[in-house]
């Protein structure tokens, strides 16, 4: 074995156990919140670091925070408030949506256990 | 050895990366806006063209749907609505006939607990639009008086497609149904591209075909009192799963919820559950028993559900009892750390 076999060797070895964990067990890093925005292709937010984002929709611009692994809508321009009276998500699956605004949060997981969330 | 070694890794390797990206590339996602709420479809193993042109024809079926079918926007329902309202025969339109005939008889197998004609009671409570209302309730005498008119679906006659009624208080309003006959509508075009594995969700309710690769769909419900899931269901072949909950669209005054699942025979909210869960063939069965056996209530879903054709059913009460009968506990599996109180009924036939 040369001595670039035996870094090749290590390598492999090394990286293995890495890619086996990361891709079939996630991490927290894969947790993430798919925002969509009226016809938009959603955009994908990990959940950390905290920070917030303004999204724009047809009535103006909604303030979503992200935190502590959770999200929320911090404000919108809708009539009704109830997107940001929903308060927190912070499960799998979970879903809140500015209607009038045509913009959704759904938490989601790089493994989700679920193809569709019944509510 | 050690060449066999270094190749058996490399192999490894390969998997382990490329494993993950034909996961993602498996199904289609794609979602917009109709109905008022989100709409969903995921597909399975379909080349993204294919995909994405069919999904754009699901968009425009629902996007000229809602237009026809809104209750209190201009339109062919609402200029149906309005002649009935001065005892007028209507003509219905084309794409809407099917759809009151259906809502007619679904009404009469849940004994008037769906009822598809009390539009001014739900534009009463202010459920009709988009926007919720904001902290007034409607007036006591006012829905005491639209009760007392009791309009049915007995009030209305369809022969051929022009349409009467005998009561002027009846009003179609077809939330509690348009959107499950919407689904089964999206299903149809699915189809018709050869798409044979597909999801299609509209705000939380969903129709499955066929199945994700080697297994089945895997569906989570929600929990009425907390945020997460309460228990799940695996479905293949073709499935539709629907939920009514009070969660769902609802205001409050002075600390009281008001929700949109309105009892016709009182004229509020029905008060006694707070989901229901169904699994049926077709959506729009399953949409409009969601609505009558939220309304009947712990008392009297079994027998609704017997009189609806329906054999699956979970109803959570206020108290937080799970009503269920057999053949749902079979399907359903509670998450773990649920503290489920079950109350088993007799089997659906």
């Amino acid at each position: 074995m040369t001595r670039a076999d035996r870094i090749l060797v290590l390598l492999i070895v090394c990286t293995l156990p890495f890619l086996y964990v990361h891709y079939w067990f996630g991490n927290e890093s894969a947790n993430f919140v798919l925002i969509q925005s009226g016809r938009s292709d959603p955009v994908t937010e990990t959940l950390q670091p905290n920070r917030r984002l303004h999204i724009a929709g047809p009535l103006g611009e909604s303030v979503i925070e992200i935190r502590d692994g959770r999200t929320r809508f911090v404000s919108s321009p809708c009539k009704s408030q109830v997107c940001v009276h929903s308060g927190w998500l912070s499960s799998t699956g979970g879903f809140i949506a500015c209607l009038p605004n045509r913009i959704s949060l759904t938490l989601a997981d790089q493994h989700a256990r679920f193809d569709a969330i019944n509510f | 050895m050690t060449a066999y070694f270094i190749r058996t890794a490399a192999l490894l390797l390969a998997l382990a990366a490329g494993g993950c990206g034909q996961h993602k590339g498996e199904v289609f996602h794609d979602q917009f806006f109709a109905f008022g709420t989100l709409v969903d479809v995921s597909l399975y193993g379909v080349e993204p063209r294919l995909a994405e042109s069919t999904c754009r024809k699901i968009e425009m079926d629902f996007m000229e749907m809602h237009a026809s079918w809104h209750a209190w926007q201009p339109g062919p329902l609402a200029t149906l609505n309005g002649r009935l309202a001065n005892l007028e025969p209507a003509t219905i339109e084309a794409s809407l006939l099917p759809l009151l005939k259906e809502a007619n008889r679904l009404s009469r197998l849940s004994t008037g607990l769906f009822n598809p004609v009390i539009g001014n009671l739900i534009a009463l409570w202010g459920f009709h639009g988009n926007a919720l209302p904001i902290g007034t309730l409607p007036d006591r005498a006012a829905i005491r008086e639209l009760v007392a008119q009791a309009p049915s679906v007995e009030n209305v006659t369809i022969r051929d497609s022009i349409i009467t009624s005998d009561n002027p208080s009846v009003a179609y309003d077809l939330g509690g149904f348009a959107k499950g006959y919407a689904i089964d509508r999206a299903i149809e075009r699915l189809r018709e591209s050869g798409i044979q594995n597909a999801i299609v969700n509209a705000g939380g309710d969903l129709r499955a075909i066929g199945q994700h690769g080697e297994r089945p769909w895997r569906i989570g419900i929600r929990h009425p009192r907390e945020t997460g899931i309460i228990a799940s269901l695996e479905i293949s072949g073709d499935t539709s799963v629907f939920t009514s909950g009070d969660y769902e669209r609802f205001f409050e005054v002075e600390g009281r919820r008001y929700h949109h699942i309105i009892d016709p025979r009182t004229g509020y909210p029905a008060d006694n559950t707070a989901s229901v869960t169904v699994i049926h063939s077709d959506a729009a069965t399953a949409d409009a028993a969601a609505t009558a056996l939220f309304v009947a209530g712990p008392a009297e879903w079994l027998s609704t559900a017997h009189n609806m054709g329906i054999r699956y059913v979970m109803l959570i009460d206020t108290h937080g009892t799970i009503h269920m009968n057999p053949a749902m506990q079979s399907r359903i599996h509670f998450e773990p750390g649920i503290d489920a109180n079950i109350s088993l009924s007799a089997p659906l036939q």
